[in-house]
């Protein structure tokens, strides 16, 4: 089967060659993406699950993680990565109201509340590395059984932040040349990941940095 | 010409119901769950370290406490994952498949959580 690329499947007048409306195309790709998730549904759950186990077998372990992490800046880290979930959103109803400007501005911010994340996440690392929380196994360090299970789906979760941010450029790249001006389904795909993106982080951000 | 159909579904309308009070706000529904997501974080935060005073102070129900700190913490994440789930991401409007297709490998995920942590820390002895 020809394999089609996302400019093929974003110009509403191809979808019609293969007897497929736009409609259904549209709904088709939808589903790609969420059978997509769903399967990073599972491999964040066996991360997850890593996490949950330490801190039921070592609460002592984790109890003291947390005096070092503290919560301000991961706070703040989430409310910037919620405000960006917010901001894709609105880009996607600023283009389906015809509004590409707004809906550039809106990407725009996106992109910028994921970079933002991303270096609130350095940050964070750069703590913990000072304070010995290392990804390193080191049977001398109280942090040994700590750090892969923190860091695996704290980092795999910031590699799709930035995985998100460059797919955001590209939508911006995209919609400045009105490629998603009658179609903006590939705005709702970015917008798809980005919010599922955003729900792992409630999650991660609960389970590793509350509980 | 085909187009993409969008039908006026209420994502685009600013003025929002709520409690039984109209609202009208620049972006409707979706600033409306921001503002409950921002809340939600908050409470959750203060939820966690108000408990973990509490658990530091109490040492003899700590056990407890920290049961019902993550029972409380954790119902608000569902929650907050399920605003943006519905609303963000649309799944209030889609096929009743793409709830399936979400919510399958949720369970999966979840019965395997039960298996693992019914397995004792130190393994089976015989």
């Amino acid at each position: 089967m020809a394999q089609l690329t996302a400019d093929q499947l974003s110009a509403p007048a191809q979808a019609d060659h293969g007897h497929m409306s736009v409609e259904d195309s549209n709904n088709n790709l939808k589903l790609g993406v969420w059978l997509y998730l769903a399967s990073e549904v599972v491999i964040f759950s066996i991360m997850i699950v890593g996490y949950v186990l330490l801190r039921i077998n070592e609460p002592d372990v984790v109890a003291q993680a947390h005096e070092k992490l503290g919560v301000g800046l991961v706070t703040a880290n989430t409310f910037v990565l919620l405000a960006s979930s917010f901001f894709m959103v609105m880009g996607l109803r600023a283009m389906q109201r015809g509004n590409r400007a707004g809906m550039l501005r809106w990407i725009g911010l996106t992109a910028l509340g994921g970079i933002v994340f991303l270096c609130g996440q350095y940050i964070e690392y750069s703590e913990l590395s000072h304070l010995g929380i290392v990804l390193g196994y080191d049977l001398e360090s109280q942090w040994s059984t700590l750090g892969m299970r923190f860091y695996a789906p704290t980092f795999f979760h910031g590699a799709h932040v930035f995985v998100g941010v460059l797919w955001a450029l590209e939508v911006l790249r995209r919609g400045a040349k009105g490629r998603y001006d009658r179609n903006p389904i590939g705005i709702e795909m970015f917008g798809l990941y980005w919010h599922f993106v955003d729900v792992v982080w409630i999650m991660l951000f609960t389970l590793i940095y509350l509980v | 010409m085909a187009q993409a159909t969008h039908q006026d579904d209420g994502h685009h309308n600013n003025t929002v119901t709520l409690l039984g009070r109209q609202i009208t706000v620049e972006g409707g529904i979706y600033t409306v769950v921001f503002v409950a997501l921002a809340i939600l974080t908050v409470i959750e935060v203060v939820s966690a370290e108000g408990l973990k005073g509490a658990i530091h102070d109490a040492p003899d129900a700590a056990a407890t406490l920290q049961a019902i700190k993550a029972a409380i913490l954790l119902v608000i994440a569902v929650i907050k994952s399920t605003l943006v789930i519905w609303f963000y991401m649309h799944l209030r409007d889609e096929k009743p498949l793409l709830a399936v297709v979400l919510l399958l490998p949720l369970l999966i995920a979840g019965l395997s959580i039960l298996y693992l942590l019914a397995i004792p820390p130190g393994g089976y002895s015989l």
